[in-house]
């Protein structure tokens, strides 16, 4: 265990390290993708994992089980993560966010999740350590693709691996056996959730390219706060309008 | 002290007739009334094309249900071809070209503009086929509407399930009065992700690869895939 500590943490060290190598990109446009080659090759093997093993399986899914059992299962899935929002929330300072994350997750323990017992009132602004990260001005690194998990940016990935130790921390045993079954249910769901945005992006001439314009600008604008997405929207209007002249 | 009191007095007086009698007054109240006038008029103006610009999303959307429903039964090269004239009526396709290839865009000669334009035009549709018996089973409610700048309008809006089984949407739509006023939509983020950006990444990506030869953009975007 102590081994394995050791190894996370230069494992850890060593991302950010990596993270810091790039200019700080928070305030550009710019994208940046060194490692584009491997990243390729990634994104292919991970392409032929989803269109062999995880679609057919996604498909069975949504064509067994009724909508209403699938809601359930979402509903689930969003409750275990939220001690995750709330550990965030409370690094972000974002004080209204952790007490509302909170209150879903000890209200909606009744039901473990299955059944939103707020009926959908109450909005959280999902947190991770990645969005911690970058509340604190860590670049966000270069661009990856991750087998299995698709992509991330440096700063992202480290976020994950924290993240998924800290739940591995802080759960028994029992809840690490759960966490093992959910993994696979937790792809499937996702997989029906995007099935729009990828069939789109498999579609496209350069399905790569694509899939990390959508991850990079779905991630700044959600990672980064008001002023920065205020900032980029001013920017692309001046470029509209200068096209409009 | 009373003397300089008198003297002040004096000149006030004398500044206030002065200024009575001539013009300037006159100047003065002119300008003022006509900047009232015409602060009154652009506001209502702005006003105005946030009406029209949320109607114009609000009609197309309509369309594009009554189309998507009415025809399901139809042969499919008759469905693109009807689904092509509500993109021509809403969409500035021209502006989504330019907006697309950025730099590269001046470099093209005009043959290989139009092709680019119907090869994106021929792109869009095939997007909205897949898609559009999706939306003819959702609902869309406008949140807001905001002028940005002197020509851009946006008009930010929420895409439900009525059944609640589906999360909710958030659309942002960009548009721009034309020559002859009518809006058109230039860019559609949904989620935060832009069409014209992630578009523009991809065919920035194939003209760099390609030293900027337009040809074989064009070729690599008409693809069958």
């Amino acid at each position: 265990m102590k081994k394995f500590n050791s190894i996370f943490i230069i494992l850890i060290t060593s991302i950010l390290l990596l993270s810091g190598c790039t200019n700080n990109i928070n305030r550009t446009s710019e994208t940046s993708d060194p490692f584009e080659k491997f990243n390729r090759k990634i994104f292919a093997f991970n392409k032929n994992i989803d269109e062999y093993v995880v679609k057919p399986i996604s498909k069975k899914y949504v064509s067994t089980l009724p909508a209403t059992a699938r809601e359930s299962i979402n509903q689930h899935l969003y409750w275990m993560n939220l001690p995750q929002t709330i550990i965030n929330s409370a690094f972000q300072l974002e004080i209204e966010n952790t007490i509302l994350a909170s209150a879903k997750f000890m209200l909606n323990g009744l039901t473990l999740g299955f059944y939103d017992l707020d009926d959908k009132q109450t909005t959280i602004n999902k947190k991770d350590f990645g969005s911690t990260l970058a509340k604190y001005n860590v670049p966000e690194g270069p661009f990856l693709m991750i087998p299995f998990l698709g992509p991330k940016n440096t700063r992202d990935f480290s976020g994950y691996i924290l993240d998924k130790q800290n739940i591995a921390n802080i759960s028994s045993s029992k809840v690490d056996d759960i966490i093992l079954l959910e993994v696979p249910i937790n792809i499937v769901t996702v997989r029906e959730k995007l099935s729009g945005t990828l069939e789109s992006v498999y579609n496209s001439s350069d399905p790569y390219i694509k899939m990390r314009s959508f991850y990079i600008q779905n991630r700044r604008a959600t990672v980064y706060n008001n002023e920065y997405n205020k900032f980029k929207d001013k920017e692309k209007d001046q470029a509209f309008e200068q096209l409009l002249q | 002290m009373n003397i300089i009191n008198l003297k002040i007095k004096k000149r006030i007086k004398r500044l206030n007739n002065y200024y009575s009698k001539t013009t300037v007054k006159k100047i003065f109240t002119i300008v003022f009334i006509a900047q009232i006038f015409f602060f009154f008029l652009s506001q209502e103006a702005s006003a105005d094309n946030l009406i029209k610009a949320n109607k114009t999303v609000e009609q197309m959307l309509v369309e594009a249900k009554q189309h998507a429903t009415n025809t399901v039964n139809l042969d499919p090269n008759k469905r693109t071809k009807k689904i092509r004239l509500l993109i021509e009526k809403y969409i500035n396709i021209n502006f989504m070209a330019r907006a697309t290839t950025g730099a590269f865009w001046r470099k093209a000669t005009s043959a290989q503009k139009d092709k680019y334009e119907i090869v994106l035009l021929n792109q869009i549709i095939n997007t909205i086929e897949v898609h559009l018996n999706t939306l003819s089973t959702l609902s869309y409610k406008t949140i807001s509407t905001e002028l940005r700048g002197k020509k851009l309008v946006y008009v930010r809006g929420l895409i439900e399930d009525p059944k609640k089984l589906k999360p909710s949407v958030n659309i942002l739509w960009k548009l721009a009065a034309n020559k002859q006023k009518s809006f058109l939509i230039l860019d559609l983020e949904i989620e935060n992700v832009s069409l014209v950006s992630s578009h523009k990444a991809e065919t920035i990506s194939i003209l760099r690869k390609n030293k900027g030869n337009f040809n074989a953009l064009i070729n690599q975007l008409d693809k069958p895939k």
